[in-house]
Protein backbone atom coordinates (compact mmCIF):
# COMPACT_ATOMS: atom_id res chain seq x y z
CA UNK A 1 0.00 0.00 0.00
CA UNK A 2 2.67 2.53 0.64
CA UNK A 3 4.75 1.03 -2.23
CA UNK A 4 2.31 1.98 -4.16
CA UNK A 5 1.27 5.49 -2.78
CA UNK A 6 5.40 6.46 -3.36
CA UNK A 7 5.02 4.98 -6.27
CA UNK A 8 1.97 7.15 -7.25
CA UNK A 9 3.56 10.21 -5.90
CA UNK A 10 6.52 9.81 -8.00
CA UNK A 11 4.92 9.52 -11.45
CA UNK A 12 2.33 12.36 -9.94
CA UNK A 13 5.66 14.29 -9.65
CA UNK A 14 7.97 13.73 -12.57
CA UNK A 15 5.07 13.74 -14.89
CA UNK A 16 4.43 17.36 -13.85
CA UNK A 17 8.20 17.91 -13.70
CA UNK A 18 8.80 16.00 -17.23
CA UNK A 19 5.95 17.50 -19.25
CA UNK A 20 6.66 21.05 -18.57
CA UNK A 21 10.54 20.89 -19.06
CA UNK A 22 9.61 19.26 -22.31
CA UNK A 23 7.32 21.88 -23.36
CA UNK A 24 9.64 24.56 -22.18
CA UNK A 25 13.00 23.41 -21.60
CA UNK A 26 13.85 23.71 -25.27
CA UNK A 27 13.19 27.61 -25.16
CA UNK A 28 15.67 30.29 -24.90
CA UNK A 29 15.55 32.08 -21.46
CA UNK A 30 14.48 35.50 -23.75
CA UNK A 31 11.77 33.47 -25.27
CA UNK A 32 10.79 31.98 -22.73
CA UNK A 33 9.97 35.40 -20.53
CA UNK A 34 8.62 36.61 -23.97
CA UNK A 35 5.93 34.55 -24.33
CA UNK A 36 5.71 33.95 -20.69
CA UNK A 37 5.67 37.96 -19.29
CA UNK A 38 5.72 40.24 -22.31
CA UNK A 39 2.88 38.16 -24.70
CA UNK A 40 0.37 38.16 -21.56
CA UNK A 41 1.05 41.98 -20.74
CA UNK A 42 0.41 43.21 -24.18
CA UNK A 43 -3.16 41.94 -24.02
CA UNK A 44 -3.48 43.48 -20.75
CA UNK A 45 -2.42 46.83 -22.11
CA UNK A 46 -4.59 46.66 -24.96
CA UNK A 47 -7.94 45.92 -23.21
CA UNK A 48 -7.02 48.67 -20.51
CA UNK A 49 -6.64 51.09 -23.00
CA UNK A 50 -9.88 50.25 -24.74
CA UNK A 51 -11.42 50.33 -21.29
CA UNK A 52 -9.48 53.62 -20.65
CA UNK A 53 -11.66 54.69 -24.07
CA UNK A 54 -14.42 53.86 -22.96
CA UNK A 55 -15.04 55.01 -19.46
CA UNK A 56 -11.56 57.35 -18.44
CA UNK A 57 -8.65 56.06 -16.99
CA UNK A 58 -9.92 55.47 -13.35
CA UNK A 59 -11.27 51.95 -14.34
CA UNK A 60 -7.96 50.53 -15.31
CA UNK A 61 -7.93 49.04 -11.65
CA UNK A 62 -11.30 46.27 -13.22
CA UNK A 63 -8.94 45.16 -16.67
CA UNK A 64 -5.84 45.13 -15.00
CA UNK A 65 -7.22 42.49 -12.59
CA UNK A 66 -9.77 40.88 -14.56
CA UNK A 67 -6.50 40.85 -17.65
CA UNK A 68 -4.49 39.48 -14.48
CA UNK A 69 -6.34 36.57 -14.02
CA UNK A 70 -6.99 35.94 -17.33
CA UNK A 71 -2.91 34.59 -17.01
CA UNK A 72 -4.21 31.90 -14.92
CA UNK A 73 -6.59 30.36 -17.41
CA UNK A 74 -3.92 31.45 -19.91
CA UNK A 75 -1.46 28.75 -18.48
CA UNK A 76 -4.35 26.21 -17.05
CA UNK A 77 -5.55 26.12 -20.51
CA UNK A 78 -3.03 26.57 -23.32
CA UNK A 79 -0.23 24.91 -20.90
CA UNK A 80 -1.87 22.02 -19.43
CA UNK A 81 -3.77 21.06 -23.04
CA UNK A 82 -0.29 21.09 -24.72
CA UNK A 83 1.08 19.22 -21.95
CA UNK A 84 -1.53 16.19 -22.56
CA UNK A 85 -2.00 16.79 -26.02
CA UNK A 86 1.67 16.95 -26.89
CA UNK A 87 2.28 12.93 -25.59
CA UNK A 88 0.08 12.86 -29.15
CA UNK A 89 2.06 14.36 -30.95
CA UNK A 90 5.68 13.74 -30.03
CA UNK A 91 4.53 10.12 -30.59
CA UNK A 92 4.81 9.06 -27.01
CA UNK A 93 1.01 8.26 -26.16
CA UNK A 94 1.79 5.00 -26.76
CA UNK A 95 4.33 4.26 -24.02
CA UNK A 96 2.37 6.40 -21.90
CA UNK A 97 -0.73 4.23 -22.35
CA UNK A 98 1.21 0.80 -22.48
CA UNK A 99 2.79 1.51 -18.99
CA UNK A 100 1.06 0.32 -16.15
CA UNK A 101 1.18 3.66 -14.09
CA UNK A 102 -1.48 5.12 -12.26
CA UNK A 103 -3.44 7.28 -14.86
CA UNK A 104 -4.69 9.51 -11.84
CA UNK A 105 -1.29 10.37 -11.00
CA UNK A 106 -0.17 10.74 -14.71
CA UNK A 107 -3.46 12.56 -15.60
CA UNK A 108 -3.51 15.09 -12.84
CA UNK A 109 0.51 15.36 -12.66
CA UNK A 110 0.45 17.06 -15.98
CA UNK A 111 -1.66 20.51 -14.38
CA UNK A 112 0.77 20.82 -11.62
CA UNK A 113 3.92 22.36 -12.60
CA UNK A 114 0.88 24.69 -15.07
CA UNK A 115 -1.01 25.94 -11.82
CA UNK A 116 1.99 27.52 -10.43
CA UNK A 117 3.17 28.44 -13.46
CA UNK A 118 -0.38 30.00 -13.76
CA UNK A 119 0.02 31.49 -10.20
CA UNK A 120 3.04 33.39 -11.55
CA UNK A 121 1.53 35.07 -14.31
CA UNK A 122 -0.99 36.71 -11.88
CA UNK A 123 1.51 37.92 -9.88
CA UNK A 124 3.29 39.38 -12.82
CA UNK A 125 0.19 40.35 -14.21
CA UNK A 126 -0.74 42.16 -11.00
CA UNK A 127 2.98 43.82 -10.58
CA UNK A 128 2.71 45.04 -13.53
CA UNK A 129 -0.41 46.69 -12.89
CA UNK A 130 1.31 48.47 -9.96
CA UNK A 131 3.81 49.96 -11.96
CA UNK A 132 2.50 50.62 -15.29
CA UNK A 133 -1.63 51.84 -14.22
CA UNK A 134 -0.91 52.31 -10.33
CA UNK A 135 -2.66 49.17 -9.25
CA UNK A 136 -3.76 49.76 -5.17
CA UNK A 137 -3.02 46.79 -3.30
CA UNK A 138 -2.80 48.33 0.03
CA UNK A 139 -6.20 47.37 0.92
CA UNK A 140 -5.12 44.03 0.26
CA UNK A 141 -5.39 40.99 2.60
CA UNK A 142 -2.61 39.20 0.76
CA UNK A 143 -3.56 35.64 2.42
CA UNK A 144 -7.22 36.08 0.50
CA UNK A 145 -5.72 36.93 -2.56
CA UNK A 146 -3.10 33.80 -2.40
CA UNK A 147 -6.20 31.93 -1.79
CA UNK A 148 -8.21 33.23 -4.70
CA UNK A 149 -4.85 32.96 -7.33
CA UNK A 150 -4.49 29.44 -6.02
CA UNK A 151 -8.22 28.36 -6.47
CA UNK A 152 -8.60 29.92 -9.70
CA UNK A 153 -5.44 28.94 -11.32
CA UNK A 154 -6.56 25.14 -10.29
CA UNK A 155 -10.03 25.81 -11.44
CA UNK A 156 -8.61 27.07 -15.34
CA UNK A 157 -6.56 24.13 -15.04
CA UNK A 158 -9.53 21.77 -14.61
CA UNK A 159 -10.37 23.08 -17.67
CA UNK A 160 -6.98 22.82 -19.59
CA UNK A 161 -7.26 19.00 -18.44
CA UNK A 162 -10.22 18.33 -20.13
CA UNK A 163 -9.46 20.19 -23.28
CA UNK A 164 -6.28 18.28 -23.13
CA UNK A 165 -8.29 14.69 -23.84
CA UNK A 166 -10.02 16.99 -26.74
CA UNK A 167 -6.90 17.41 -28.12
CA UNK A 168 -6.22 13.62 -28.29
CA UNK A 169 -8.84 13.03 -30.61
CA UNK A 170 -9.08 16.23 -32.87
CA UNK A 171 -6.30 18.29 -34.78
CA UNK A 172 -7.52 21.38 -34.54
CA UNK A 173 -6.43 21.71 -30.67
CA UNK A 174 -5.58 25.31 -31.30
CA UNK A 175 -8.53 26.00 -32.93
CA UNK A 176 -10.71 24.36 -29.84
CA UNK A 177 -8.10 26.24 -27.17
CA UNK A 178 -7.94 29.64 -28.39
CA UNK A 179 -11.62 29.61 -29.28
CA UNK A 180 -12.48 28.69 -25.61
CA UNK A 181 -9.80 30.98 -24.11
CA UNK A 182 -11.28 33.88 -25.94
CA UNK A 183 -15.00 33.23 -24.55
CA UNK A 184 -13.46 32.93 -21.70
CA UNK A 185 -12.50 36.63 -22.56
CA UNK A 186 -16.07 37.39 -23.06
CA UNK A 187 -17.37 35.12 -20.35
CA UNK A 188 -15.59 35.61 -17.20
CA UNK A 189 -16.20 39.35 -16.34
CA UNK A 190 -12.70 40.17 -17.03
CA UNK A 191 -12.92 43.11 -19.30
CA UNK A 192 -17.01 43.26 -19.49
CA UNK A 193 -18.74 43.18 -15.79
CA UNK A 194 -20.92 39.87 -15.43
CA UNK A 195 -23.85 42.28 -14.92
CA UNK A 196 -24.16 43.82 -17.72
CA UNK A 197 -24.00 40.95 -19.83
CA UNK A 198 -27.45 39.52 -21.91
CA UNK A 199 -29.07 37.29 -19.12
CA UNK A 200 -28.43 34.13 -21.03
CA UNK A 201 -24.66 35.01 -20.90
CA UNK A 202 -24.80 35.31 -17.16
CA UNK A 203 -26.42 32.22 -17.07
CA UNK A 204 -22.92 30.44 -19.26
CA UNK A 205 -20.79 32.78 -17.43
CA UNK A 206 -21.68 30.98 -13.99
CA UNK A 207 -20.87 27.81 -14.54
CA UNK A 208 -17.42 28.77 -15.94
CA UNK A 209 -14.33 28.41 -14.64
CA UNK A 210 -12.30 31.73 -13.45
CA UNK A 211 -15.74 34.18 -12.67
CA UNK A 212 -15.77 33.66 -9.37
CA UNK A 213 -11.88 33.96 -9.60
CA UNK A 214 -12.10 37.62 -11.01
CA UNK A 215 -14.92 38.62 -9.20
CA UNK A 216 -13.49 37.43 -5.73
CA UNK A 217 -9.83 39.08 -6.84
CA UNK A 218 -11.63 42.56 -7.31
CA UNK A 219 -13.02 42.35 -3.82
CA UNK A 220 -10.48 41.26 -2.02
CA UNK A 221 -8.05 44.10 -3.80
CA UNK A 222 -11.06 46.64 -3.03
CA UNK A 223 -10.77 45.76 0.83
CA UNK A 224 -12.78 43.01 1.19
CA UNK A 225 -12.01 40.02 3.19
CA UNK A 226 -11.50 36.21 2.97
CA UNK A 227 -15.11 35.69 4.50
CA UNK A 228 -16.73 38.10 1.77
CA UNK A 229 -15.71 35.91 -0.95
CA UNK A 230 -15.50 32.38 0.86
CA UNK A 231 -18.21 31.17 -0.48
CA UNK A 232 -17.89 32.40 -4.13
CA UNK A 233 -14.20 30.75 -4.13
CA UNK A 234 -15.83 27.35 -2.54
CA UNK A 235 -17.88 26.95 -5.52
CA UNK A 236 -14.51 28.11 -7.87
CA UNK A 237 -12.66 25.25 -6.44
CA UNK A 238 -15.82 23.12 -7.16
CA UNK A 239 -15.64 23.95 -10.60
CA UNK A 240 -12.56 22.91 -11.02
CA UNK A 241 -12.95 19.35 -9.13
CA UNK A 242 -15.48 18.64 -11.39
CA UNK A 243 -13.84 19.60 -14.56
CA UNK A 244 -10.65 17.78 -13.42
CA UNK A 245 -12.79 14.26 -12.82
CA UNK A 246 -14.42 14.72 -15.98
CA UNK A 247 -11.40 15.31 -17.88
CA UNK A 248 -9.95 12.01 -16.29
CA UNK A 249 -12.72 9.77 -17.17
CA UNK A 250 -12.27 11.45 -20.51
CA UNK A 251 -9.18 10.74 -20.63
CA UNK A 252 -9.66 6.75 -19.65
CA UNK A 253 -12.53 6.71 -22.26
CA UNK A 254 -9.89 7.69 -24.74
CA UNK A 255 -7.41 4.96 -23.94
CA UNK A 256 -10.01 1.84 -23.86
CA UNK A 257 -11.40 3.40 -27.55
CA UNK A 258 -7.96 4.38 -28.40
CA UNK A 259 -6.68 0.77 -27.54
CA UNK A 260 -10.12 -1.27 -28.73
CA UNK A 261 -10.23 0.75 -32.81
CA UNK A 262 -6.24 1.20 -32.82
CA UNK A 263 -6.25 4.93 -32.81
CA UNK A 264 -3.38 5.85 -30.89
CA UNK A 265 -1.52 7.68 -33.46
CA UNK A 266 -4.04 8.59 -35.56
CA UNK A 267 -4.88 12.35 -36.46
CA UNK B 1 5.79 42.47 -71.10
CA UNK B 2 6.03 38.05 -70.81
CA UNK B 3 7.56 38.02 -67.80
CA UNK B 4 5.12 40.39 -65.96
CA UNK B 5 2.07 37.86 -67.50
CA UNK B 6 4.09 34.93 -66.44
CA UNK B 7 4.71 36.48 -62.88
CA UNK B 8 1.30 37.37 -61.84
CA UNK B 9 0.10 33.55 -63.58
CA UNK B 10 2.39 32.45 -60.68
CA UNK B 11 1.39 34.40 -58.27
CA UNK B 12 -2.39 33.37 -59.06
CA UNK B 13 -1.65 30.08 -58.70
CA UNK B 14 -0.03 30.28 -55.65
CA UNK B 15 -2.67 32.74 -54.48
CA UNK B 16 -5.36 29.52 -55.40
CA UNK B 17 -2.98 26.73 -53.73
CA UNK B 18 -2.85 29.00 -50.29
CA UNK B 19 -6.49 29.68 -50.33
CA UNK B 20 -7.15 26.08 -50.58
CA UNK B 21 -4.79 25.07 -47.71
CA UNK B 22 -5.97 27.38 -45.09
CA UNK B 23 -9.81 26.03 -45.86
CA UNK B 24 -8.79 22.86 -44.06
CA UNK B 25 -6.60 24.76 -41.22
CA UNK B 26 -8.84 25.17 -38.10
CA UNK B 27 -6.06 28.23 -36.83
CA UNK B 28 -6.95 30.18 -39.89
CA UNK B 29 -10.67 30.06 -39.82
CA UNK B 30 -9.98 31.37 -36.19
CA UNK B 31 -7.71 33.82 -36.67
CA UNK B 32 -9.87 35.51 -39.77
CA UNK B 33 -13.74 34.62 -37.91
CA UNK B 34 -13.74 33.68 -34.21
CA UNK B 35 -10.90 36.37 -32.97
CA UNK B 36 -12.10 39.02 -34.37
CA UNK B 37 -16.08 38.47 -34.02
CA UNK B 38 -15.28 37.76 -30.25
CA UNK B 39 -12.91 40.95 -30.01
CA UNK B 40 -15.95 42.70 -32.31
CA UNK B 41 -18.36 41.80 -29.80
CA UNK B 42 -16.20 42.67 -27.08
CA UNK B 43 -15.55 46.12 -27.91
CA UNK B 44 -18.77 46.87 -28.85
CA UNK B 45 -19.89 46.11 -25.13
CA UNK B 46 -16.78 48.04 -23.92
CA UNK B 47 -17.48 51.13 -25.89
CA UNK B 48 -20.88 51.79 -25.69
CA UNK B 49 -21.58 55.19 -25.41
CA UNK B 50 -18.53 56.29 -27.22
CA UNK B 51 -20.85 57.72 -29.64
CA UNK B 52 -23.17 57.57 -32.55
CA UNK B 53 -20.29 56.07 -34.91
CA UNK B 54 -18.49 53.66 -31.97
CA UNK B 55 -19.92 50.52 -34.20
CA UNK B 56 -18.51 51.12 -37.18
CA UNK B 57 -15.26 52.07 -35.66
CA UNK B 58 -15.21 48.45 -34.14
CA UNK B 59 -16.15 46.80 -37.07
CA UNK B 60 -13.44 47.95 -38.94
CA UNK B 61 -11.02 48.11 -35.06
CA UNK B 62 -11.73 44.49 -34.98
CA UNK B 63 -11.72 43.42 -38.82
CA UNK B 64 -8.16 45.03 -38.87
CA UNK B 65 -7.40 42.33 -35.68
CA UNK B 66 -8.00 39.77 -37.91
CA UNK B 67 -5.82 41.14 -40.77
CA UNK B 68 -3.39 41.75 -38.73
CA UNK B 69 -3.42 38.31 -36.87
CA UNK B 70 -3.93 36.82 -40.24
CA UNK B 71 -1.08 38.63 -41.40
CA UNK B 72 1.41 37.60 -38.71
CA UNK B 73 1.05 34.26 -38.24
CA UNK B 74 -0.21 32.69 -41.64
CA UNK B 75 1.75 35.64 -44.21
CA UNK B 76 4.82 35.45 -42.45
CA UNK B 77 4.83 31.59 -41.86
CA UNK B 78 4.64 31.65 -45.77
CA UNK B 79 8.22 30.11 -46.25
CA UNK B 80 8.82 28.65 -43.00
CA UNK B 81 5.43 26.40 -44.17
CA UNK B 82 7.41 25.47 -47.39
CA UNK B 83 9.89 23.79 -45.24
CA UNK B 84 7.38 22.00 -42.80
CA UNK B 85 5.91 20.51 -46.13
CA UNK B 86 9.45 19.88 -47.66
CA UNK B 87 8.51 21.98 -50.89
CA UNK B 88 10.76 24.67 -50.18
CA UNK B 89 13.64 23.18 -52.47
CA UNK B 90 11.94 22.65 -55.46
CA UNK B 91 10.16 25.97 -55.03
CA UNK B 92 13.55 27.60 -54.81
CA UNK B 93 15.10 25.36 -57.47
CA UNK B 94 12.38 26.16 -60.19
CA UNK B 95 12.83 29.36 -61.85
CA UNK B 96 9.82 31.02 -60.65
CA UNK B 97 11.03 34.07 -58.48
CA UNK B 98 10.52 32.85 -54.35
CA UNK B 99 9.39 36.28 -53.94
CA UNK B 100 6.58 36.59 -56.29
CA UNK B 101 5.46 32.93 -55.27
CA UNK B 102 5.19 34.47 -51.42
CA UNK B 103 3.81 37.41 -52.16
CA UNK B 104 1.09 35.26 -54.11
CA UNK B 105 0.50 33.33 -50.58
CA UNK B 106 0.62 36.33 -48.46
CA UNK B 107 -2.11 37.89 -50.73
CA UNK B 108 -4.16 35.18 -50.34
CA UNK B 109 -3.78 35.14 -46.56
CA UNK B 110 -4.32 39.28 -46.17
CA UNK B 111 -7.48 38.50 -48.55
CA UNK B 112 -9.05 36.21 -46.75
CA UNK B 113 -8.75 37.87 -43.79
CA UNK B 114 -10.70 40.56 -45.24
CA UNK B 115 -13.54 37.92 -43.85
CA UNK B 116 -12.96 39.37 -40.50
CA UNK B 117 -14.55 42.62 -41.59
CA UNK B 118 -16.98 41.33 -43.44
CA UNK B 119 -17.79 38.97 -40.48
CA UNK B 120 -17.91 41.53 -37.77
CA UNK B 121 -19.92 43.51 -40.34
CA UNK B 122 -23.02 41.19 -40.40
CA UNK B 123 -22.74 40.48 -36.17
CA UNK B 124 -22.57 44.16 -35.52
CA UNK B 125 -25.36 44.96 -37.97
CA UNK B 126 -27.99 42.25 -38.41
CA UNK B 127 -27.24 40.21 -35.35
CA UNK B 128 -27.31 42.97 -32.71
CA UNK B 129 -28.78 45.87 -35.40
CA UNK B 130 -26.30 48.69 -35.05
CA UNK B 131 -27.00 51.00 -37.76
CA UNK B 132 -23.44 50.97 -39.94
CA UNK B 133 -22.81 53.76 -42.72
CA UNK B 134 -19.67 55.05 -44.55
CA UNK B 135 -19.41 58.38 -44.66
CA UNK B 136 -17.27 57.89 -47.75
CA UNK B 137 -17.65 54.59 -49.68
CA UNK B 138 -15.72 55.36 -52.52
CA UNK B 139 -13.03 56.36 -50.30
CA UNK B 140 -13.40 53.51 -48.16
CA UNK B 141 -13.11 51.03 -50.54
CA UNK B 142 -10.20 52.87 -51.98
CA UNK B 143 -8.44 52.65 -48.97
CA UNK B 144 -9.45 48.80 -48.59
CA UNK B 145 -7.40 47.93 -51.71
CA UNK B 146 -4.46 50.26 -50.55
CA UNK B 147 -4.25 48.91 -47.23
CA UNK B 148 -4.44 45.44 -48.92
CA UNK B 149 -1.22 46.39 -51.12
CA UNK B 150 0.33 47.39 -48.48
CA UNK B 151 0.10 45.01 -45.73
CA UNK B 152 1.08 41.93 -48.30
CA UNK B 153 3.99 43.95 -49.32
CA UNK B 154 4.77 44.05 -45.29
CA UNK B 155 3.79 40.53 -45.09
CA UNK B 156 6.91 40.07 -47.34
CA UNK B 157 9.55 41.28 -45.01
CA UNK B 158 7.68 39.47 -42.07
CA UNK B 159 7.79 36.06 -44.13
CA UNK B 160 11.57 36.76 -44.64
CA UNK B 161 12.06 37.78 -40.87
CA UNK B 162 10.76 34.04 -39.80
CA UNK B 163 13.74 32.34 -42.06
CA UNK B 164 16.66 34.96 -41.04
CA UNK B 165 16.04 35.24 -37.44
CA UNK B 166 16.05 31.91 -35.97
CA UNK B 167 14.03 33.22 -32.58
CA UNK B 168 11.19 34.88 -34.79
CA UNK B 169 8.77 32.48 -34.75
CA UNK B 170 9.03 31.66 -30.82
CA UNK B 171 8.50 34.98 -30.33
CA UNK B 172 5.52 35.56 -32.74
CA UNK B 173 3.26 35.23 -30.29
CA UNK B 174 4.52 38.72 -28.88
CA UNK B 175 3.80 40.41 -31.53
CA UNK B 176 0.38 40.48 -32.02
CA UNK B 177 -1.49 42.76 -29.43
CA UNK B 178 1.52 45.26 -29.61
CA UNK B 179 0.72 45.73 -33.33
CA UNK B 180 -3.36 46.38 -31.97
CA UNK B 181 -1.94 48.55 -29.70
CA UNK B 182 0.22 51.11 -31.64
CA UNK B 183 -1.79 50.91 -34.80
CA UNK B 184 -4.93 52.65 -32.80
CA UNK B 185 -6.84 49.44 -33.95
CA UNK B 186 -9.74 49.67 -31.48
CA UNK B 187 -8.53 53.13 -29.78
CA UNK B 188 -6.98 56.37 -30.73
CA UNK B 189 -2.85 55.94 -30.42
CA UNK B 190 -3.39 59.71 -28.66
CA UNK B 191 -4.01 57.91 -25.41
CA UNK B 192 -0.66 56.23 -25.27
CA UNK B 193 2.63 58.03 -23.98
CA UNK B 194 4.27 60.25 -26.57
CA UNK B 195 7.40 57.89 -27.44
CA UNK B 196 5.42 55.32 -29.20
CA UNK B 197 3.86 57.45 -31.42
CA UNK B 198 6.60 57.24 -33.60
CA UNK B 199 6.39 53.59 -33.96
CA UNK B 200 2.96 54.15 -34.71
CA UNK B 201 4.06 55.88 -37.56
CA UNK B 202 6.67 53.51 -38.90
CA UNK B 203 4.18 50.42 -39.18
CA UNK B 204 1.55 50.25 -42.27
CA UNK B 205 -1.11 48.75 -40.56
CA UNK B 206 -1.51 52.33 -38.57
CA UNK B 207 -2.00 53.90 -41.56
CA UNK B 208 -4.32 51.31 -42.74
CA UNK B 209 -6.69 52.00 -39.90
CA UNK B 210 -6.49 55.84 -40.12
CA UNK B 211 -7.48 55.68 -43.73
CA UNK B 212 -10.28 52.58 -43.21
CA UNK B 213 -11.61 54.34 -39.99
CA UNK B 214 -11.00 58.12 -41.56
CA UNK B 215 -13.30 57.36 -44.80
CA UNK B 216 -15.95 55.58 -42.36
CA UNK B 217 -16.48 57.82 -39.65
CA UNK B 218 -15.66 60.72 -41.76
CA UNK B 219 -12.92 61.54 -39.16
CA UNK B 220 -10.52 62.68 -41.73
CA UNK B 221 -10.93 65.62 -44.70
CA UNK B 222 -11.04 63.26 -48.12
CA UNK B 223 -7.15 64.88 -48.76
CA UNK B 224 -5.80 63.75 -45.95
CA UNK B 225 -7.26 60.29 -46.45
CA UNK B 226 -5.52 60.90 -50.18
CA UNK B 227 -2.46 61.55 -47.93
CA UNK B 228 -2.20 58.21 -45.86
CA UNK B 229 -2.75 56.42 -49.54
CA UNK B 230 0.91 58.18 -50.40
CA UNK B 231 2.03 56.59 -47.12
CA UNK B 232 1.22 53.34 -47.67
CA UNK B 233 2.24 53.51 -51.02
CA UNK B 234 6.01 54.73 -49.86
CA UNK B 235 5.75 52.24 -47.70
CA UNK B 236 4.82 49.68 -49.73
CA UNK B 237 7.96 50.31 -52.42
CA UNK B 238 10.49 50.12 -49.27
CA UNK B 239 9.03 46.66 -48.40
CA UNK B 240 9.41 45.78 -51.74
CA UNK B 241 12.60 47.16 -52.04
CA UNK B 242 13.84 45.47 -48.98
CA UNK B 243 12.20 42.39 -49.41
CA UNK B 244 14.42 41.87 -52.70
CA UNK B 245 17.53 42.29 -51.08
CA UNK B 246 16.65 40.11 -47.79
CA UNK B 247 15.04 37.08 -49.99
CA UNK B 248 18.47 36.90 -52.34
CA UNK B 249 20.18 36.57 -48.73
CA UNK B 250 17.99 33.86 -47.90
CA UNK B 251 18.39 31.91 -50.97
CA UNK B 252 22.34 32.48 -50.62
CA UNK B 253 22.75 31.54 -47.45
CA UNK B 254 20.76 28.64 -47.48
CA UNK B 255 22.68 27.65 -50.70
CA UNK B 256 25.92 28.36 -48.55
CA UNK B 257 25.46 27.15 -45.30
CA UNK B 258 22.69 23.88 -47.31
CA UNK B 259 20.04 24.68 -44.65
CA UNK B 260 17.39 25.21 -46.68
CA UNK B 261 15.19 22.46 -45.02
CA UNK B 262 16.99 22.52 -41.72
CA UNK B 263 13.54 23.56 -39.59
CA UNK B 264 14.35 25.94 -36.92
CA UNK B 265 17.18 27.50 -38.97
Amino acid sequence: MLNRLTTNTRIFFEGAYYSYKALFRWLRPATYLASEVFAPLTMMIFFVYIGAYASGSNSASFYVIGNSLIFAASSGIFGVTMSVGGERWSGTLPYLFGSPANRWAMFVGRAVMHVLNGMLGVFIGLGWGILLFKLDLSHTDPLALLLTILITTFSTSGLGLLMGCLSLITRNVMLVNNTVYFLLLVFSGANIPVGDLPRWMQVISQGLPLTRGVACARTIIDGGSLADVLPLLQVEFLIGVILTILGYFLFKIFEIEAKRMGTLDIF
Amino acid sequence: MKRIGLNLRIMARAFEIELRQNMTDGFVLFGILIQPLIVAFMALWMLKGKGPDYAIFVVIGSGMTGLWTTLLFNGGNSITGERWTGTLEPLVASPASLRVVIYGKVLANVTQSLLSMIGSYFLISFAMGYPLTLTYPGLFFLSLVISVFSLVSFGLILASFFILIPDFARMVNTLEFPVYILCGFLFPIALLPGWTTPLSYLLSPYWAALALHGAAQGTLEPLQIVGTWGIMAFFSLVYILASGRLYRVILRKARRDATLDIVGN
